[in-house]
């Protein structure tokens, strides 16, 4: 075990009925590390982070995060939330909040910030992602790539040491994903630990340190982009690359 | 119209009464929903069950009939707590206006149960889990989350729940309080013109229902402002 790991996942097992959607996963991510997790749909990918931020319970195995476990207890899940920032593929924003309320509310009731310093985090997040001009705007308002690069900045205010990105750009317009992705570009070169669920393999190819294959509920494959897309080892990953990068 | 001379501010003080019985009611009402429609999507089996219970009950029993239950029945317990102290005590009730606003906020509020509950089930379950993700709280998310995106669907039944209760005030007069309806059969006593003093609160009635539609309206444009595009 490194000792700078700040998700570990041990032999993490997860069942919704009878459906077995997690088998033994082991997973060690350490601070500063980014991670693309790939695979076909219904391999579990998505079940696997938001295990990491409880929005599922898993029923076997450990998931230790930042040195705390994940249980029951409410209080530490909050508190583990809060240090976990998550970006969802329907961006899920506060459709009655404007985008500066929007970005305030976490901070100012999780946080604890004062009014005028959650505003200046917003807003200085807004710039970042590049659009502060829609501050004052309504989520509907703004275009799905508008909306995703709001729910990251979102997230941002929170400060969290781990960002978790499931499938960001798969709900949005093609010409909107690169908007997208050259913003989780920017955070990955400032340093920050990220895993992110997604089929965009150039940005796998570019910013990942390690990519992760899972099929049927198991990491098949894991490596560094350069190995995992020239040297595939096993038969599944294989075959799931020829089929998402053959046209 | 010189028959209605005399009666005017008679109809007037009616009038306040049910306005104050209507604004008192329906605070109530929103709280009896609220608590139906969160006890019914809880977890809980009992507090499902009770409020399946109480949706059963006053939704299917005629309104004049709970009313007159409330009133007597709160009497009758009353009158005997009372006895137990001074056995000279023949009858002690609830004030009329009390009884009758909290017997049509039970009845209006297993109404505004089933609705609240429907709009709270409609809420996108993104916007929760973002919520919970960000750290939130259960009645953080509740308050600032669930509450805001649900009243807007919840509004335009809400309506009817409200002008449902603003029209069983009238039944309140059985226990005799002196609201329009109880003014005009007074009047009617001493007239012998039912029609026009019955007219008249019906005037009356229309007026009120009349400013919580255009409440209602006006809460749903504001309602649906983030809904509208900027173009």
């Amino acid at each position: 075990m490194t000792s700078n790991a700040v998700i570990q996942m041990k032999n993490v097992g997860k069942s919704f009925g009878t459906f077995q959607a997690l088998k033994g996963i082991n997973l060690e991510v350490a601070k500063g590390e980014r991670i693309v997790v790939c695979g076909p749909s219904g391999s579990g990918k998505s079940t696997m982070i938001r295990c990491i931020n409880r929005l599922e319970k898993h029923d076997e195995g450990k998931i230790i995060i930042d040195g705390k476990e994940l249980t029951d207890q409410v209080d530490d899940i909050n508190a583990v939330r809060r240090e976990v920032g998550m970006v969802f593929q329907s961006f899920n924003l506060f459709p009655h909040m404007t985008i500066l309320k929007n970005l305030m509310l976490a901070q100012r009731l999780v946080r604890k910030t004062s009014k005028a310093e959650a505003r200046d985090t917003a807003m200085q997040l807004l710039e970042r992602v590049k659009i502060p001009e829609q501050a004052d705007k309504y989520p509907i308002q703004l275009s799905g790539g508008q909306q995703q690069r709001v729910a990251i900045a979102r997230t941002l205010c929170m400060k969290p040491k781990i960002i978790l990105f499931d499938e960001p750009t798969s709900a949005l317009d093609p010409e909107m994903i690169n908007e997208v992705l050259e913003v989780m570009t920017d955070l990955a070169r400032y340093g920050m630990t990220m895993i992110c669920v997604t089929h965009e393999m150039g940005f796998a190819r570019s910013v990942a340190d390690r990519v992760i294959f899972m099929d049927a509920g198991e990491i098949v494959e894991e490596a560094e982009p350069k190995a995992f897309f020239s040297n595939p080892k096993n038969d599944r990953t294989k075959k799931f690359l020829s089929q998402i990068l053959s046209h | 119209m010189d028959i209605l001379v005399g009666w005017w501010d008679d109809y007037f003080w009616g009038s306040v009464v049910v306005a104050q019985v209507f604004v008192c009611s329906l605070i109530l009402m929103i709280i009896f929903g609220l608590i139906g429609a969160a006890a019914k999507l809880s977890d809980n089996f009992i507090a499902q069950k009770l409020a399946n219970g109480y949706t059963i009950v006053f939704r299917g029993t005629p309104e004049i009939l709970v009313i007159l239950l409330l009133y007597f029945g709160s009497a009758i317990a009353l009158t005997s707590i009372a006895q137990i102290f001074n056995p000279d005590i023949k009858f002690l009730d609830v004030p009329p206006f009390w009884a009758g606003t909290i017997a049509i906020a039970l009845i209006v509020g297993s109404y505004a149960t089933e609705t609240f509950r429907g709009a709270f089930l409609g809420v996108n379950p993104g916007s929760i889990e973002a919520a919970r993700a960000l750290g939130m709280s259960n009645l953080q998310t509740f308050i600032y989350v669930r509450v805001p995106e649900m009243w807007r669907l919840a509004l335009p039944a809400f309506g009817n729940h409200m002008l449902s209760l603003v029209k069983d005030t009238a039944l309140i007069s059985i226990i005799g309080l002196n609201e329009t309806l109880f003014v005009a059969k007074q009047a009617i006593g001493t007239t012998g013109e039912p029609f026009i003093m019955y007219i008249v609160v019906g005037l009356i009635y229309l007026g009120f229902s009349t400013i919580i539609t255009l409440s209602v309206m006006g809460l749903e444009r504001f309602g649906q402002r983030h809904l509208v595009s900027s173009q």
